[in-house]
């Protein structure tokens, strides 16, 4: 993996799993989500099976720098969680 | 004046994790990854997630609230109950469909033994002949007897 891409960590559907191939770390999170409902939509994220429509709307791009622990860039999808009256 | 606050309940209906982080104010829970982590580690055991609207009466959800129950019930790959309490009154919800927003009332038969905690914790004016024209030192020491039991 090169230093500007980054592994995309996906949680959908009461799965988890990344996506097989790295991307770059800055890209929008319009396409990152693009990406990933495309790989999602055709089975292609090991350890996600999807029944129906991905739908992403909601979910938010989060980046992790490397480290000296996980010496890689990290993308994680997660649900949004914020509440409001 | 009340604060929003929240619990993520479990399939015994008692509390896993009391939501409350330091940003949050009275209209609104902000986006938590630390919430979001938290209920992916008891996704086997959660049933849901509660959380306090100001004011009193019987409260409702809006639309960030259905948003993001949709999100996060996408994510778990399973339905949820949602409950919203106001001061006084308090609402179920669940995914009626079959719109992704469709969320209605549920029995709400009991209220849950947390609820009042989460009252607390919301930091509402408590009501009741003990907190007519309470000062606050009043006000805390209910609240503690809420939370705590009377000692």
């Amino acid at each position: 993996m090169e230093a500007n891409e980054a592994r995309v960590n996906v949680t959908y559907a009461g799965g988890n799993g990344d996506l097989p191939d790295p991307v770059s770390f800055d890209a929008a999170d319009g396409d990152v989500k693009g990406w990933i409902a495309e790989a999602l939509t055709g089975g292609g994220v090991p350890g996600i099976t999807v029944n129906g429509a991905v739908d992403l709307t909601d979910f938010v791009v989060d980046r992790f720098a490397a480290t000296d622990v996980r010496p890689y860039n990290l993308i994680q999808l997660r649900p949004k969680t914020p509440f409001g009256a | 004046m009340s604060i929003e606050a929240g619990v993520l309940v479990d399939l015994d209906c008692e509390p896993i994790h009391w939501h409350l982080p330091r940003d949050r104010n009275t209209g609104a829970l902000p986006d938590s990854r630390q919430l979001w982590d938290i209920i992916w580690e008891n996704r086997e055991r959660v049933l849901g997630f509660a959380h306090s609207h100001p004011g009193s009466g019987l409260p409702g959800p809006s639309h960030e609230d259905v948003t993001t129950f949709a999100a996060i019930e996408a994510a778990l790959g399973k339905r949820l109950v949602w409950w919203i309490t106001s001061a006084d009154n308090f609402v179920e919800l669940c995914w009626v469909g079959p719109h992704k927003l469709a969320y209605g009332r549920g029995p709400a038969m009991y209220e849950p033994t947390w609820m009042q905690r989460l009252r607390v914790e919301s930091e509402y004016l408590i009501s009741g002949p003990r907190a007519v024209q309470a000062d606050d030192d009043t006000q805390d020491q209910i609240r503690k007897e809420v939370l705590y039991g009377s000692e």
